[in-house]
């Protein structure tokens, strides 16, 4: 029983971020056009955009065809995998059965998700553009999987459902490790979504795409879809690892509460990444180099029990 | 100094090499050499007395004088003096001594002699073909006056490559354009770089010619071809158009009427208007900053409208005439410009009190692409390239035309030489624009906009003009001929200087920074892209000839 009823959560989340994640992204759009005095395209338009691709032919192309159509499942599963581990407003549907591990393992892959999708291509640019990617994935993902850690060390368990719960603040006293964490994985948040001043790896504007250059039609919208559910994957994660409270109360507040705080979380990216020029890739190792330092300090502070 | 007092300086050091000069106005110094010492002459005019190197005209003269004809112009913007060293060079083999060895600003101006008219530049260091198609045989020269405006040879191939250098040890060729979405239009860098690092790059452009010159001078009349010149370029075609016009009238010694002068002044600065917020937008699109982007365009909206309410165009106004202005500025015109131009200023204000606050724009501006005073000399960069590495040039004050005589503003200049000095720049010219349009607006007064011309132009005569274009000096060169159309009319558009700068600013720079570093000279190919006809693209996969791809188009046009 218990089986089944993970098993249907795990799905309901699945559905909740698919139909969701356009949403998510439509706001972005029109709140961006806002600040850009512009009307900006209908909400519900990234919904159209999908079908749209989706309904198109779909063109073999690059080096290597089979491996791009790997990219692209991969690329989806990937976060709708990670979408049956998290809390969405309940408490994490296959909790007893995974830990953290899984979550740091199942990050890293949606990074490894745009290498395939960079080499399947094979042009310069792509390559330029996974090259970007990697480099940002050595220096980035550390940071998420510390963050787990001082969750998991302050709870003494790797239980999904006990460190997604804030667990970063487990200290006794003030949560010194907590803070800091919470303020290295604000500062590095529009890189995990991919969006400006952080997109690199794919800068329109340098590598015209780059690792995506050569995807089109239901490929496209594969890859488009994973990205726009990372946000709100990303912002979920973020909101049970920091800033859980109230998800405990009864069905439908703690519930609207979460919803409220993922979406707050997507004006922020929307805000900073419309009043932002990117950043060049040997400016952006730099900063995140500087946060890995700050989040080791942190993972010492956890470890002593701060 | 002027022309006259020059031109005694010359006859003393060079005696007999000075064949006669022409003096026109105190402005104005054409200078017959012999070409055995143009090497000489321009050594010591560029060396020596510290000119700026303008632009160099080469023409068929065969017809007329039975000789060619090779220009060299120079600029003493100090003493308001623009002068050109013209030599005669014999019919048969035409060849002569290369200015790159002290001027490197030259280069392309020889090449592009070199492929078009056929005057081989003796001791040029690197006289690769630049402005022919890849398919066009060697020894065929489309700007001599025997070859037919729409001629294709029958020897032109269109399944041949152009012949790219190695790339040194090391580096992996990255393409940059033909297509791009920072270019929007084609022309293509081959980038040699080693890891995210730019070491060097080669430039193949003037990939889509339109022939303008040739068309002019062979089928066109004089007043036929502000309308040509202006769609030179899609974003400063008011300039061409005005230093088209400047160049013909000084031929025949015609002045335009005052009002007319104002006029093309007020045209000048509202393209300079719109140009530069399109910059800006631009730049912010190019470092990933959108938002800039879309502000400035929704502010540069009302200059569009009020240029069509002055025009009919949003842009190409279609302005000039020889010797006068087709558009007036009605008193109405003048309330709504001093309106559009009173929001303009405040909205502006607030853009750039932003952006000069923004850390973050710095961070990708400060110190990239730095082009410094001793490049700007070297290679003749203009405009906000060479002001923002603090040479104080601009043509509107040290070669007065219209009517910048009569207004008063400041050329902005800044010391770095870097893109933040160029944003810089370019940001607080608006602000002396406005100030220009609203002094003109003041100071104009009623009269005729057009001049009447009885007599047929002379013929044979030289004209030059420079025009200050928002990328930097537009430099028009014309011979008067018969037919009611120019002999040879030359244009060097600012691009075509900036762009033989940029290899030098992009060397040692990180990739990413290309983009901003090849956007900051406000790069304008098709003011490059103005001479020949025909083009062959090729895909990376198969080569495409021209044939096949024109039956492709053809088939898909038949398509329902």
């Amino acid at each position: 029983m218990n089986v089944l009823w993970a098993i249907l959560g795990g799905l309901a989340n699945v559905g909740v971020i698919l139909l969701a994640a356009p949403l998510a992204q439509g706001l972005l759009r029109k709140i961006t056009a806002r600040i850009q005095s512009r009307q900006g395209p209908p909400l519900l338009q990234p919904y159209f955009d999908l079908l749209k691709l989706l309904g198109k032919e779909d063109i073999e192309s690059g080096e290597c065809p089979s491996m791009q159509r790997f990219a692209a499942y991969l690329a989806l599963a990937v976060v709708l995998t990670l979408a049956c581990l998290l809390p969405m407003g309940f408490s994490a549907p296959f909790g007893s059965a995974g830990d953290v591990i899984v979550l740091v393992y199942l990050l890293t892959v949606s990074g490894i998700c745009t290498l395939l999708a960079g080499l399947a291509a094979g042009s310069t640019y792509s390559l330029l553009g996974i090259s970007r990617e990697m480099m940002t994935m050595i220096t980035l993902e550390p940071l998420f999987a510390i963050a787990l850690i001082v969750g998991a060390v302050h709870t003494n368990s790797l239980r999904l459902d006990t460190v997604l719960n804030g667990s970063v603040y487990g200290a006794a006293g003030i949560p010194w490790s907590g803070v800091i964490m919470l303020g290295v994985m604000s500062l590095s948040f529009q890189a995990f979504v991919q969006r400006v001043p952080f997109d690199i790896s794919e800068a329109e504007t340098e590598l015209m795409e780059g690792p995506l250059a050569e995807y089109s039609g239901p490929k496209l919208a594969l890859f488009k879809y994973a990205q726009m559910a990372k946000l709100i994957i990303y912002s979920a994660l973020f909101v049970a690892l920091f800033a859980p409270w109230g998800a405990s109360l009864m069905f439908p507040i703690g519930w609207l509460l979460f919803w409220i705080k993922v979406f707050a979380l997507v004006l922020l990216v929307t805000l900073i990444a419309a009043t932002h020029a990117r950043y060049r890739i040997d400016q952006a190792i730099r900063f995140f180099a500087s946060l890995v330092g700050v989040s080791v300090v942190a993972l010492i502070l956890a470890s002593y029990g701060y | 100094m002027i022309a006259r007092d020059m031109f005694e300086q010359f006859e003393q050091r060079f005696g007999p090499l000075i064949k006669r000069a022409d003096l026109p106005s105190d402005h104005r110094l054409f200078v017959f050499i012999d070409p055995s010492s143009v090497k000489h002459v321009c050594q010591h005019i560029f060396r020596d007395l510290d000119a700026r190197y303008v632009a160099s005209i080469g023409a068929d003269d065969r017809p007329f004088t039975g000789k060619f004809l090779v220009a060299h112009n120079f600029a003493f913007d100090k003493d308001h003096v623009l002068c050109s060293a013209i030599a005669h060079l014999p019919p048969e083999n035409p060849r002569i001594d290369s200015i790159t060895d002290f001027v490197p600003a030259a280069s392309w101006a020889e090449r592009e002699m070199r492929d078009l008219i056929g005057l081989e530049p003796v001791g040029h260091r690197y006289p690769k073909r630049l402005v022919l198609p890849d398919g066009w045989p060697e020894g065929h020269h489309p700007l001599r006056k025997d070859v037919p405006w729409n001629e294709l040879p029958d020897s032109f191939d269109d399944t041949r490559e152009f012949n790219f250098d190695d790339p040194p040890e090391g580096c992996t060729v990255v393409p940059f354009g033909p297509f791009h979405p920072t270019l929007d239009e084609p022309a293509h860098f081959r980038l040699y770089v080693e890891g995210e690092m730019v070491r060097g790059c080669e430039y193949r452009g003037f990939m889509v010619h339109r022939g303008i010159e040739k068309l002019a001078e062979s089928v066109m009349c004089y007043n036929d071809i502000p309308i040509l010149a202006e769609r030179i370029c899609g974003i400063c075609g008011c300039v061409h158009n005005v230093a088209y016009v400047q160049a013909v009238e000084e031929a025949a010694g015609l002045q335009p009427p005052p009002r007319a002068e104002y006029v093309r002044t007020i045209m000048l600065e509202l393209e300079r208007l719109h140009s530069h917020l399109l910059w800006v937008g631009l730049a912010g699109h190019i470092v990933g900053f959108d938002t800039l982007f879309m502000q400035s365009f929704r502010i540069r909206e009302p200059i569009m409208g009020i240029a069509e309410k002055i025009s009919g165009n949003r842009k190409t106004y279609a302005l000039c005439v020889i010797g006068g202005v087709r558009w007036n500025i009605t008193p109405a015109i003048k309330i709504e410009l001093r309106q559009v131009l009173d929001q303009l200023e405040n909205e502006w204000a607030a853009v750039v009190a932003a952006v000069t606050h923004d850390k973050n724009v710095q961070k990708r501006t400060c110190g990239v692409g730095v082009a410094d005073a001793a490049l700007v000399k070297s290679t003749g960069l203009l405009g906000p390239v060479a002001r923002a590495a603090g040479l104080e040039i601009d043509c509107r004050r040290d070669h007065p035309y219209a009517a910048y005589d009569c207004v008063e503003f400041e050329v902005i200049t800044e010391r770095d030489g870097d893109v933040w000095a160029r944003l810089l720049v370019r940001m607080k010219e608006v602000f002396e624009s406005i100030r220009i349009i609203r002094q003109c607006l003041e100071k104009m007064e009623d009269g005729p906009l057009q001049l009447e011309i009885k007599d047929e132009l002379p013929v044979g005569r030289i004209g030059l003009s420079s025009v200050e274009a928002p990328r930097g000096e537009s430099h028009h060169f014309v011979i008067t001929g018969e037919n009611n159309r120019p002999r040879r009319w030359r244009v060097r558009a600012p691009t075509y200087q900036n762009l033989q700068g940029v290899p030098a600013m992009i060397k040692d720079q990180q990739l990413a920074d290309m983009t901003i570093s090849l956007g900051s000279i406000d790069p304008c190919f098709s003011c490059t892209d103005r001479l020949e006809t025909i083009d062959v693209s090729s895909g990376s996969v198969k080569v495409w000839s021209q044939k096949e791809l024109l039956n492709l188009t053809r088939m898909k046009g038949r398509q329902p």
